[in-house]
């Protein structure tokens, strides 16, 4: 028998890939190939549902092709094929135990394949795959899956949101924790959700719930997966929105610049072309108006419930057997809901009380979510013996700098929050600690002490109080917060704002001739406002129902607004001294007044709005710059509630009071932040290594420096000898080409 | 000037020539490994020593082992040697492994890509007893199929070459078995390329996909083993009505006050309650049994007259052997026509 090149021979005729992409270009002339790869694959389908558990490898082409190649060319006979997708599904699902990895992977990638090709919608694949997700025991499996998954709703959801599909996904995420409280499958329904609000695709409360009823779990991945969720997931949100602005951020003017200079070619139109697309998209992006995301933790319904079960199931209960890391991360969800929606747990406050030793493990953290877990409406008599044994415990002379240092600063946060929960002589005790030889006890005592002058300086020693508090207290106003008391709502800066039309309507006066102090005429002011209110609401009225035109009125405004921002700093830099000091005074009796009559009294109009913004704006940049006056008052209240209070917060200026750290955690401290450089060199030696990893080569001026003696021998010898004629000759040629700009000669600039 | 003088040696010193010298060893690379050890003794953990040589019966379940190895040669010699000792062994004497046990490694070989086992694969199976194989026929049939419509035209002829074995060895059985009426034929369609219309002219430029091999001589023999096919599926019952009459004389030998015995006594086929399928998966039109002829008939002549009469047209048209062939086929058909739906 004459030997055959048979492994040629075979591909050439076994060659799906060929026929496939015969199949594309022209469907209907290659219908019977089709049809007998379809019988095919039914045959070998037969034979493999006869036994699924056997090899499935019969000759030289495998179902696993067959599939791929009838899921690539699905689209083209859509009514020989429409079991194709069923009878994978059921493949898949009956067999996926016993299924080889491969022919298992290529199921899955081909029903994607379908969807995509619209021969499958995204509801019947997602019940198909998810069930096999938490099911399957294969790691490399359910790693395809949940990608699959995953892109499978980011793509129903890319366009416009797919409510559809969301809800019924979430039922069954929902039902899969709800159903067994348990076991660790719910653990899916975790990281898919987390994912899924990552990416802001599911932004609802109805996701918030599935992670809620995790949290409420009894398996203890599921808990912390839930917890983690509601601690981190909104922070790895906003950085992930972050993260996605930031990339791929085009340089319009490089792209035209080498538009320019390169050679012009169709390809690189195109590529200019779609990059200036992409640009106008994100600019267009950037412009439309920004998503509204609430905090998983204010989308919950029922938040008292949900700390009230969180606590007694899992803190409280002694059944519960978390380990200490996880009760952590319970207690600090415990407390963010119990300070973000001043809930009110009282038996919480007990539970705290044991852990308040320093000896107990990782108590800063403890000691954080207290002070998070307190507001002003916890009644201050279950707060206070917590005060009384953290100083205790905690602050003494004999306690390490560390120890008192996260003692008054806890103290400071609990304080900060519920004023009241501090007595007098507690309070005297601690302060005196801002004498204390030890830097971070020290300020951290400071720092209770200036709180104190804001919030109860009457608590405080005549001599602690300080200027401005004492002088307060004499005129008797500060007196301090009762319990429960609220502050009356008020607009945000709207004392600024009466501020500023003070001064305008002095200003005008001044114009006019008349005493600037005068106390009259407010209402032909006020005449005119009402004037400029009518006209915009003219406007309004003469093309109502057109959005276009209510649109370029609000430009109008902000146009009108602008000019009267402009005014006023001219006309401050002419006021005398005298006014200055009488406006100040002014000033003080209108914070006296405390809430400005202005809302009361006037009805703002749009113009007013805008410039309350900017003057809001405005002072906000203030307050942050170096040297002003609020600048410590705001420290205290300038934290969003929606922050966590963290244990490195408590432990404070530990790290300053150590004193102890040997030389490397100094310079590893000194290193910190800054970005890691490699070894000291100098900056010829630097540029040098530079010009090397480029690929460059010296320079001319080094390349005569390393030049061989000999060769340079004849020109010093000749050099010698020239006369003076040659000399000078030398010299202009070298001073023309100076002139010129070396031998090449600067183009352009040579005459 | 110190520098390249250095770098010229550096360099030098990478491309120098090894010193050979007559009556020396060679010498050794610079990355030489040394892989000799010394051991005071080497024991082998897995050795298989017979002081008898291995028996027939452990050859041959050796050599179906063999079956599923990945050269060419060595499978064909193991199907040859499997053939030699089943066609050797005493007559009347069993089988030396069951077929059910072969079955599994020997239906892949259906598939394969080398002719020359294919061939000698249906050699072993011409040398299985008939009984055996229409017990299995079930089993084959979706193997055949798949060669019937792979993309190789000799794995195509060769698979209808087994079909028309099989019609012949277990007629019966093939046509009724579950799909093996359906599924066949649309697979002998599809082989013939009689699907549509437009498919069977003989002008149409059909564009006929991967390497058609002996054409002409292929179509030839499928059409043979249509026309053998169609014969056991629809053909006149006469066979059958011997069996009948058998079943009957069988039946008459009863006594007198019984009547009809034979259908109340116990089947004698293998599997007589197939057609419940109670344990397999649900089964569609295509996947059906046809059991009777009158089934078939009424199959056949809704689902594949029409487009088998237009391509037999054609091929006639076509003359040459093809049409000769086809002639068979039309014999069968009209015979069967002529009998009808049935009596």
């Amino acid at each position: 028998m004459v030997k055959r090149k048979l492994g040629a021979l075979e591909k050439v005729e076994a060659d799906l890939p060929n026929l496939q992409h015969k199949i594309r270009r022209d469907p209907k002339s290659y219908i019977e190939d089709f049809r007998a790869q379809h019988y095919q694959y039914e045959s070998h389908r037969e034979i493999f549902m006869a036994a699924p558990t056997a090899a499935t490898d019969t000759g030289i082409i495998s179902l696993r092709e067959l599939i791929d190649f009838i899921s690539h060319v699905a689209d083209c006979y859509p009514d020989i094929l429409k079991d194709f997708p069923q009878q994978l599904i059921d493949m898949l699902m009956q067999h996926h135990l016993v299924l080889e990895p491969e022919l298992r992977e290529k199921l899955v990638g081909s029903l994607v394949l379908l969807k995509k090709k619209d021969l499958l919608d995204s509801a019947t694949l997602l019940h198909t795959l998810f069930p096999i997700l938490i099911t399957t025991p294969s790691k490399t499996l359910r790693a395809l899956l949940f990608q699959k998954i995953l892109s499978e709703l980011r793509n129903a959801n890319s366009k416009t949101t797919n409510h559809k599909l969301n809800r019924t996904m979430q039922t069954v995420l929902f039902n899969l924790v709800t159903s067994d409280r348990t076991s660790s499958k719910a653990l899916w329904a975790i990281k898919l959700t987390r994912e899924l609000w990552k990416r802001q695709i599911w932004t609802d409360a109805k996701a918030v719930e599935v992670m809620k009823e995790a949290s409420l779990s009894e398996n203890e991945k599921v808990i912390v997966g839930g917890v983690r969720f509601f601690l981190g997931g909104d922070k790895e949100r906003e950085e992930a929105e972050d993260d996605s602005s930031d990339d791929e951020a085009i340089d319009v003017g490089r792209i035209k610049h080498q538009l320019g200079i390169n050679k012009k070619t169709k390809k690189k139109a195109r590529v200019a072309e779609k990059a200036m697309a992409m640009h106008k998209k994100k600019e267009r992006k950037k412009n439309a108006p920004h998503p509204l995301n609430f905090s998983a933790l204010h989308l919950l319904h029922d938040p008292q419930g949900f700390a009230d079960s969180l606590f007694s199931r899992h803190l409280q209960s002694t059944k519960a057997k978390l380990n200490l890391e996880n009760k952590l991360l319970v207690l600090q969800l415990v407390s963010r809901l119990v300070g973000l929606h001043k809930l009110h747990i009282m038996s919480l406050y007990s539970y705290f009380q044991k852990f308040l030793t320093p000896r107990q493990p990782s108590v800063t953290s403890f000691l954080a979510s207290l002070a998070q877990a307190s507001h002003d409406l916890v009644p201050p008599d279950v707060l206070e013996p917590l005060v009384q044994k953290i100083a205790n415990e905690f602050v003494s002379e004999a306690s390490a700098g560390e120890v008192a240092t996260a003692g008054l600063n806890a103290i400071r946060e609990i304080c900060v929050r519920q004023p009241l929960a501090m007595n007098e002589t507690l309070l005297q005790d601690l302060v005196m600690y801002k004498k204390s030889k030890d830097k971070g006890v020290m300020m951290a005592s400071k720092g209770l002490l200036s709180l104190y002058r804001d919030v109860g300086a009457s608590m405080l020693k005549k001599r602690d109080r300080g200027k401005e508090a004492s002088m307060s207290l004499r005129a008797g106003e500060k007196l301090g917060k009762r319990f429960g008391e609220q502050e009356a709502g008020g607009i945000e800066g709207l004392e600024l704002l009466e501020k500023w039309k003070e001064e305008e309507r002095r200003k005008k006066r001044r114009e006019t001739g008349l005493p600037s102090d005068g106390e009259d005429d407010d209402e032909e002011d006020e005449a005119e406002n009402w004037a400029n209110w009518n006209v915009e609401d003219d406007d309004d009225s003469d093309d109502s129902g057109d959005w276009v035109n209510v649109q370029s009125d609000v430009e109008i405004e902000l146009s009108d607004s602008e000019d009267e921002g402009k005014a006023p700093p001219s006309k401050k830099a002419k006021q005398t001294e005298e006014e200055a000091k009488a406006e100040a005074e002014e000033n003080d009796k209108a914070d006296q007044d405390a809430f400005s009559k202005l809302a009361t009294t006037k009805i703002l109009t749009p113009a007013d709005l805008a410039k309350l913004a900017e003057l809001r704006a405005e002072a906000a940049v203030d307050a942050a710059l170096p040297g002003s006056k609020s600048r410590r008052a705001t420290q205290n209240t300038s934290r969003h509630t929606d922050d966590p209070l963290t244990a490195e917060e408590i432990e404070g200026l530990a790290a300053l009071s150590a004193g102890k750290a040997t030389r490397e955690e100094r310079i590893a401290h000194a290193r910190e932040g800054k970005p890691d450089r490699s070894e000291h060199k100098s900056k010829e030696a630097k540029r040098k290594e530079r010009k090397q990893e480029q690929g460059k080569s010296t320079t001319n001026k080094e390349k005569a420096r390393r030049k061989n003696f000999l060769m340079t021998l004849g020109k010093a010898r000749s050099k010698n000898k020239r006369s003076l004629v040659e000399t000078r000759a030398v010299l202009k040629a070298h001073h023309d080409r100076q002139r010129r700009g070396g031998k090449r000669g600067n183009v352009g600039t040579s005459h | 000037m110190g520098s390249s003088a250095k770098r010229k040696k550096e360099k030098q010193k990478d491309f120098q020539k090894p010193k050979l010298k007559v009556g020396k060893a060679k010498a050794k690379p610079e990355n030489y490994t040394d892989t000799s050890f010394r051991s005071k003794a080497i024991v082998l953990n897995q050795q298989s020593l017979h002081v008898a040589a291995p028996s027939s019966n452990s050859q041959f379940a050796h050599h179906i082992s063999l079956l599923s190895s990945k050269s060419d040669n060595q499978r064909r010699d193991s199907l040859a040697h499997l053939t030699t000792s089943i066609a050797s062994r005493p007559v009347n004497s069993s089988l030396p492994q069951p077929v059910s046990v072969m079955l599994p490694s020997l239906l892949p070989l259906i598939l394969d890509g080398n002719s020359n086992v294919r061939i000698q694969l249906l050699k072993l199976l011409r040398t299985l007893p008939q009984n055996d194989v229409s017990d299995h026929v079930a089993q084959l049939l979706p193997y055949i199929r798949a060669g019937m419509t792979h993309l190789a035209a000799d794995i195509r002829v060769s698979a209808v070459e087994i079909l028309s074995w099989m019609v012949e060895t277990a007629g019966e059985q093939v046509v009724s078995c579950a799909g093996g009426w359906i599924k066949t034929l649309n697979c002998f369609l599809s082989v013939l390329g009689w699907h549509t219309e437009e498919s069977s002219r003989w002008s149409s430029s059909r564009a006929s996909f991967g390497k058609s091999g002996s054409q002409g001589r292929s179509m030839v023999k499928v059409l043979g083993a249509l026309a053998d096919f169609l014969g056991a599926g629809i053909g006149q019952p006469g066979e059958a009505d011997d069996e009948l009459s058998g079943q009957a004389y069988f039946a008459d030998s009863w006594s007198f006050p019984l009547c009809e015995t034979g259908h109340h006594m116990i089947s004698e086929s293998s599997t007589p309650y197939a057609y419940l399928n109670l344990f397999g998966q649900p089964r569609d039109e295509e996947g059906e049994m046809y059991e009777t002829r009158e089934d078939r008939y009424r199959v056949f002549s809704s689902r594949f007259l029409p487009a088998i009469e237009r391509g037999l047209k054609s091929a006639r048209e076509e003359g040459g052997e093809l049409g000769r062939a086809s002639s068979g086929v039309t014999k069968v058909l009209k015979e069967a026509i002529s009998y009808g739906p049935g009596p």
